[in-house]
């Protein structure tokens, strides 16, 4: 055993870094209570330099000296070199790093002690805090259908496991599904994404539940039992054919959430012709004979006996699985709320996922793109009758790196938007294209080279981000400032195209509560760790995959699916999960350090 | 031409109000949002830009700043929250400072104590001068009345002398104002590097700052337009009562109570409204600081609106006390008028705050003047 080490604590609390910050008087006393701790300074006590610290260091005879905040991180090579000057060891500097392990607020203050206890004592955190363990079902519940639950679930099932697929709408394919083309390689969504949807159809392994929602979850980690509401399709998905006879006779009509309000489907109907299943689905809302009790003319077409059932009621059903993996994915940005561009008020100022339709060959205007135009009846639709645009303006960032929105970046705007350009020239290359931007984000392999090809097919792109889109005449006036040039620029284009970022989905909110994930700013779940944890939560047995961890890619919420389906499969394998890691009681940490440690 | 860097610029400034000017990335909504940026005179954004690489030289004889009118339109769309409207804002003061030779503006600007300390300097002068100077020239406090029942204040307050001392600190004030207008005008102009502009233009263009003066056109520019109305007639009733009471002071002070629709009392009671209405609309929006325009004050803010407040009740006591034939009452408020009347002058307007109302119209003069030396 070694003998009591002179230990310093440096409380690394500006005031200026962390606002909401935990109570540090309560850890000073707590970190007091270890005998090799010898002094405890507060980030205020005296100013941080080199030659501050080796004088403490001397005075006090310090051996180790543990730096603890919320990101210490930065401070470790100032202590390190003042123990070297000293003549000490400069490894003996520990961080007790907050952050790292999730701890923001002042209720989590109990795991900052034991935080703080293994620094002291010089045991690594993850040792000391080792959950227990429990036995693992070896079924999985995938929240959400979209590119990376699909992603996660065909590699579980396809490791012979059980997977509840569980999908909010009437298909899966997610976002991904409504999308053209992907960037940078310009590949057809469709094509890489119907076939693993069929795959996931024809798995046996994989028990699709579509149109159900998650409503409870109870039970830890290995053995949870999940209650999800059936909502009533009122269609028998196992004997309807698909012929859609009934959506031909259907008289109610609806904005089709596949196209993003481009088109009308009608109250019974199929999300897309691809959909997983394939099969109808009624829609509560615009059904006229739920809101009246008259009409039934979807049954009267129907050729297959009691398929359909209008008084079908939405049912619970409980299921018992050993690890979740949340896949619920992301919301665009509701452009109506910056209305300096008009969106919702000028015809022709479009969102990014309805412009994807408009791009994509079966979207409203058959893959061509032409105006929105007023029907007979005064209503602005797409179609192929109107007249093509001979400018098109892209505008970056909309909703995204703002403060009176969203604060962080989106990752995909900037890429998209490249991808738009693009696929405008292919089909118009007649037209004129101009990008707005403010920093052009092309981080990923290809991506700087795919902005490279499409400046040099001639897109105009202009740093500086629009101030407002007004209607003057038929046209859309664009008022911004190229900043590069210092000049103002009015510019006249026929369409606007509104890059719209990421936003968690709208029901992150509950199920963070239900799952008991904290959200992070922005509101996107929150991983254990950023670094080396990304799919991991504090919840034994309860993984992330793809955006609704944050703003990311098809290929990065690709290998998050497959990262968290890996983490599954460990605990099937093993036969045992970790439980809650946040649950573990400050007093067996202290137990454990004390039993490891080598100091007194 | 060598570029000189201050790395303490931003440093600076910030004394002169609040900002995260810092945080700008530069994306231009602010001056695309801005209904007064127009070609060649660009703002907030390039002055942000000027401030973070701290070219003091380009920022000192930048004219922009004197051009925004603060709608608050940049600062409310600004993704950053970078404050550029506030940076404007802070741009003036700093300008102002920069303008005044005397150094006395950095002082007041960067410093409360500066500033309440000269003002009670003189405040203590003025009240000396009444209860002290004059008494002993043989200047009386009587209760005596006139034969309409109003105080003696020309025997109190000697209108040939006041008169004096008004067209003395006049030209004080006038010729500190002018060799700031000078420093100002080889700022922006002289020492532009610009082609130079011939005296023709000068006389030509020279009617643009008396119509920005009296009307300022590009005040209306601005969003909301009742800014704007109720800063015209807080100009109109203050540039009436100044003139007033430099020029024709033997007129306006007087001892005989005219009918009330005597051209003496109108525009005396007309300023009376403007300067107050002015003053209201001010003074709710910085308390409520709903509006951005009015959300950050500095210390100078608040001290001007105090004053003028002060130096409009004081004149109406006065008014009132002297019809009704208090005289006490009325030397008192004379005094406390003079008080806060003189060191509002004498600090405000060649230093300070008001110093804006030469300033601004200059500043648009000075703009026109520009746009003739950009060679083309």
């Amino acid at each position: 055993m070694k003998n009591i080490e002179q230990t310093g604590i440096f409380f690394y609390n500006s005031p200026e870094l962390i606002p909401d910050s935990l109570d540090y008087t309560e850890l000073a006393t707590y970190a007091q209570g270890y005998k090799n701790v010898s002094k405890i300074w507060n980030y205020n006590d005296f100013p941080w330099n080199e030659e501050n610290i080796l004088k403490k260091i001397e005075s006090y005879h310090l051996e180790r000296l543990v730096i603890a905040g919320a990101l210490p991180g930065s401070l470790k090579t100032l202590f390190s070199k003042a123990m070297a000057i000293a003549g000490k060891d400069p490894q003996d500097v520990i961080l007790a790093s907050f952050n790292a392990y999730g701890i923001y607020s002042k209720k989590d203050i109990e795991r900052a002690k034991a935080i703080l206890a293994c620094a002291i004592l010089d045991i690594p955190y993850e040792i000391a805090a080792l959950p227990d363990e429990a036995s693992v079902n070896p079924a999985t519940l995938v929240i959400g259908g979209g590119i990376a639950g699909i992603q996660a679930a065909l590699e579980i099932a396809n490791g012979n496991n059980l997977v509840y697929l569980v999908e909010k709408t009437g298909t899966i394919g997610g976002k991904m599904a409504t999308f053209d083309k992907t960037f940078p390689t310009l590949d057809c969504a469709a094509c890489i994404l119907t076939p693993k949807m069929v795959e996931v159809n024809q798995n046996t392994h994989i028990k699709l539940m579509s149109y159900c929602e998650v409503k409870e979850i109870n039970g830890q980690a290995g053995n949870f039992s999940v209650k999800i509401l059936k909502k009533a399709r009122k269609v028998n998905v196992s004997t309807c054919i698909g012929c859609g006879t009934c959506s031909e006779k259907c008289p109610a009509q609806a904005p089709s959430e596949f196209d993003s309000g481009t088109t009308m489907r009608k109250a019974i109907y199929i999300p897309f012709p691809q959909a997983v299943p394939n099969k109808y689905l009624i829609d509560a809302e615009s059904c006229i004979y739920i809101k009246n009790g008259k009409c039934k003319a979807c049954i009267k077409a129907c050729p297959v006996p009691d398929c359909i059932n209008l008084d079908e009621k939405d049912q619970d059903v409980t299921i018992e699985v050993g690890n979740i993996i949340v896949a619920t994915g992301y919301q665009p940005f509701d452009s109506k709320r910056m209305e300096q561009y008009g969106y919702g008020k000028y015809p022709n100022v479009l969102n990014s996922l309805e412009f994807e339709r408009i791009l994509n060959a079966s979207g409203p205007t058959g893959g061509n793109i032409h105006f929105r135009s007023q029907d007979k009846k005064g209503n602005w639709i797409f179609n192929t009758e109107s007249e093509k645009p001979e400018r098109i303006a892209i505008i970056h960032c909309v909703g995204s790196r703002d403060k009176n929105y969203n604060k962080y970046c989106s990752r995909v705007c900037c890429m998209y938007s490249l991808k738009f350009s693009h696929l405008i020239l292919d089909k118009l290359p007649e037209a004129e294209v101009f990008e707005y931007f403010i920093d052009m984000r092309s981080f990923g392999k290809g991506y700087e080279e795919f902005y490279e090809r499409i400046k040099e097919e001639g897109v105009s792109i202009i740093r500086g981000k629009t101030a407002k889109v007004e209607q003057k005449n038929d046209k859309l006036l664009i008022r911004g400032e190229d900043i590069l040039k210092a000049e103002i620029i009015e510019n006249e284009v026929d369409m606007v195209i509104l890059s719209v970022g990421l936003e968690p989905g709208e029901d992150t909110a509950k199920l963070s509560a239900m799952l008991g994930i904290p959200v992070s700013e922005g509101g996107w779940f929150e991983e254990a760790n950023y670094n080396t944890d990304a799919t991991g939560t504090f919840r034994g047995g309860i993984m992330l995959a793809g955006t609704c961890q944050g703003p990311k890619d098809i290929p990065d919420a690709v290998a998050q699916g497959s990262a968290a389906a890996a983490r599954v499969i460990r605990n099937i394998l093993r036969g045992k999960v970790n439980l809650d890691i946040d649950k573990i009681p400050l007093r067996a940490i202290e137990q454990r350090i004390k039993e490891l440690s080598t100091i007194q | 031409m060598s570029i000189r860097v201050n790395p303490e610029l931003r440093n600076q400034l910030i004394q002169y109000g609040i900002g995260d000017w810092n945080a700008c990335y530069h994306c231009g909504t602010c001056t695309a949002m801005c209904p007064l940026s127009e070609e060649g005179f660009l703002f907030p954004r390039k002055k942000i830009r000027l401030m973070q690489m701290g070219l003091e030289a380009q920022l000192e004889s930048s004219v922009e700043p004197w051009l925004c009118y603060y709608c608050g339109d940049c600062t409310k769309t600004c993704p950053r929250d970078a404050n550029p409207g506030e940076l404007m804002m802070s741009l003036r003061r700093y300008l102002t400072s920069r303008y005044d030779w005397t150094g006395l503006s950095k002082k007041f600007y960067t410093s409360e104590t500066w500033e309440i300390g000269f003002i009670l300097f003189f405040a203590v002068m003025v009240v000396l001068s009444f209860l002290v100077i004059l008494p002993s020239f043989g200047f009386r406090f009587t209760t005596e009345l006139t034969a309409q029942g109003g105080v003696k204040v020309n025997s109190f307050a000697p209108i040939h002398i006041v008169e004096k001392f008004d067209w003395t600190m006049a030209i004080i004030v006038a010729s500190l104002l002018i060799s700031n207008i000078l420093r100002m005008y080889y700022k922006i102009i002289w020492k532009s590097g610009q082609e130079k502009v011939s005296l023709f233009v000068h006389i030509r263009e020279f009617w643009l700052l008396i119509f920005n003066f009296a009307v300022q056109p590009k005040f209306s520019k601005c969003d909301d337009k009742n800014y704007w109305i109720s800063h015209w007639f807080l100009m109109s009733g203050y540039t009436i009562m100044f003139i007033v009471i430099v020029v024709y002071l033997p007129w306006f002070q007087t001892e005989k109570i005219l009918p009330i629709y005597n051209l003496q009392r109108l525009l005396g009671y007309y300023a009376t409204f403007g300067l107050l209405f002015g003053l209201l609309v001010a003074i709710i929006g910085r308390a409520r600081r709903e509006d951005v325009k009015f959300r950050f004050s500095h210390v100078s803010d608040w001290l001007f609106l105090f004053m003028l407040t002060s130096t409009v009740v004081t004149g109406i006591l006065i008014h009132i006390f002297r019809i009704n034939g208090m005289a006490y009452a009325t030397y008192i408020a004379y005094i406390a008028h003079m008080a806060v009347l003189v060191p509002m002058i004498l600090i405000e307007v060649p230093f300070s705050k008001w110093s804006h109302l030469a300033y601004r119209p200059f500043a648009v003069y000075f703009t026109q003047l520009k746009k003739y030396a950009i060679p083309r």
